[in-house]
């Protein structure tokens, strides 16, 4: 709060007093008053005029400048009236009130919100659970009756089921407190639950897959740890090159502090100016548009799920000839209690 | 013949794994009575169950709990929750294995016989004809005369055994394969279908493997 602004608002009380002050000593003038009682008596109004003009100020400046300074140093503004004093003058009163009103209904207004949110997730879980359910009857009966069943309907089951799951994973990342474990898993296992799931599509579209050196056990949820993994393996299948031999490689390094993963593919790779925007929702970039069929939300819920998980994801490209992602686990001794 | 219990209120869906698992040589029965499913599956005594976590009146994962007081038959959970906590979960109870829906057919089978075999006499030495099979050691022999075989060609052998006098397809053998961490191509599993085959032609039988064309592959 500054004076001069302070000073500029209650213009029109000093200007009274100034005219009434004016009027005042032309009134001593007229009935010939004794000089030193005209400056006593200015000096006591002036006196009594900053002394009443400068308690205000300090008192409104006490007030602001704390609601100010408080609603900057919070991260969540709409708290700020916890943080603070009720003011001891009316219109501090009265604002004071207002927002409290308003923060009231707000909060209300959020909390609904909330309500229908989570009503909404819980929905789409159950939901996802019921359509599994469609599905598993159709993989069985297309695998039981594959003379009558097209092999290209198989495909475009996987496709859906991977979908669904993606749904699944984007619901549970934005609201992890609930549904993960973190526990010993083996790598090796993550691996082979991801192969096997894109076993055919790597298989038809002949994509070597070469696993080494991956014996090593990480603190992690397997389940979103394979959904992660599969979202990258997908990504390599999916922007792999149309012509010669595509590969994709499996890796792991054990150091001090940390486990790495690393997939690496030989397929289109990712423009420079595309590379540090992968992770970001929505983003389907060069790569994107010219395959059309993404969404530019795997490696955002990838990316989630890690950072949910205290993983790190990495990713690194040159154009026209590697793609590589690496994952980064972390040894802390604050898993040892999951031990 | 290993008979199977499937426990499973979606028709469809029981109906299909009744019939997956009879192609592949398992008796099955559908569980009818779920209100007291526990006294039903002890009077049918099954090798083995397929068991569903959400199934009317009692959920899987508390039938389990109870069944588990009395018997020990070997138990697969089938859900389409898919979350750590419920594998967890059911493996605490007592479920030898967890797969999630939609599963993968050839898959399901895997795990199956997987969990038969722990539960089962397994030996160590197979035996085909008069050949001894060294799953371990990773050997073959007959008569003194022995050939090493290779981690893939063990692998393709050892199925083609369990499921003798059947086709195996292609994909099956891909499969196992994979699922025993040898990610290999097309290419390679015919390279090592043909050695295996000079192989086992090295002990005296020639024509053991027989190509079904377009099928895949039996072991006579």
């Amino acid at each position: 709060m500054k004076l001069t602004r302070f000073l500029k608002d209650k213009l029109y009380f000093i200007l009274t007093f100034l005219g009434v002050y004016l009027i005042l000593i032309l009134m001593f003038l007229a009935f010939r008053i004794d000089s030193s009682l005209i400056i006593a008596t200015s000096i006591l109004l002036f006196f009594f005029v900053s002394i009443t003009l400068l308690i205000e100020y300090v008192r409104k400046r006490n007030f602001y400048t704390h609601l100010l300074s408080n609603i900057e140093a919070l991260d969540k503004a709409y708290l700020v009236l916890e943080t603070i004093e009720k003011p001891t003058f009316y219109d501090g009163e009265l604002l004071y009130q207002a927002l409290y009103e308003i923060n009231k209904s707000m909060n209300e207004f959020t909390k609904n919100l909330e309500f229908q949110l989570d009503d909404f997730k819980e929905y789409i879980e159950m939901w996802i659970h019921e359509v599994k359910v469609p599905i598993s009857s159709l993989v069985l009966m297309t695998h039981n009756h594959q003379e009558k069943f097209d092999k290209r309907i198989v495909t475009e089951l996987k496709r859906i089921e991977d979908y669904v799951e993606q749904v699944l994973y984007y619901v549970r990342s934005e609201n992890a407190e609930k549904d993960y474990l973190i526990k010993e898993v083996s790598l090796s296992k993550v691996i082979s639950h991801v192969a096997l799931k894109n076993k055919n599509d790597l298989l038809e579209n002949k994509i070597d897959f070469k696993v080494q050196d991956v014996n090593y056990k990480v603190y992690t949820d397997s389940k979103w740890c394979e959904f992660i993994l599969n979202q990258i393996v997908n990504n390599s299948i999916k922007y792999r090159k149309k012509e010669g031999i595509s590969c994709i490689q499996i890796t792991a390094e054990e150091k001090e502090d940390c486990t790495i993963l690393i997939v690496k593919d030989y397929g289109i790779g990712i423009p420079p100016g595309d590379l540090p925007k992968v992770f970001l929702k929505s983003f389907t970039g060069y790569n994107g548009r010219i395959m059309t069929k993404s969404t530019g939300m795997g490696l955002f819920i990838a990316k989630n799920l890690c950072e949910k998980l205290g993983h790190r994801i990495e990713i690194e490209s040159k154009q026209g000839e590697y793609t590589k992602v690496s994952i980064t686990f972390s040894k802390h001794h604050f898993y040892d209690v999951v031990k | 013949m290993k008979k199977i219990l499937i426990i499973e209120d979606e028709e469809i869906v029981a109906n299909e794994l009744c019939n997956l698992l009879n192609n592949s040589g398992y008796e099955t029965f559908l569980l009818e009575d779920f209100k007291d499913a526990k006294e039903e599956i002890l009077k049918k005594s099954p090798d083995l169950i397929l068991l569903d976590i959400n199934i009317p009146y009692k959920n899987g994962c508390l039938l389990l709990q109870e069944l588990r007081k009395e018997s020990a038959i070997p138990v697969v959970m089938v859900t389409s929750r898919n979350s750590e906590t419920d594998e967890v979960l059911s493996m605490s109870y007592g479920a030898d294995d967890f797969i999630t829906k939609p599963y993968n057919p050839n898959i399901l089978l895997l795990r199956i016989a997987a969990v038969l075999k722990r539960s089962g006499s397994f030996s160590e030495i197979q035996t085909y004809k008069e050949l001894e099979i060294h799953l371990q050691k990773g050997i073959i022999k007959r008569e003194g005369k022995e050939v090493i075989l290779t981690k893939n060609e063990m692998i393709i052998l050892n199925y083609l055994l369990s499921h003798q006098n059947k086709i195996v397809s292609r994909d099956e053998l891909m499969t196992d394969l994979w699922n025993n961490d040898e990610y290999i191509n097309d290419n390679a599993l015919t390279v090592n279908i043909s050695r295996l085959r000079s192989k086992l032609k090295e002990v005296g039988y020639p024509n053991a493997i027989e190509t079904r064309k377009k099928v895949g592959y039996i072991l006579s």
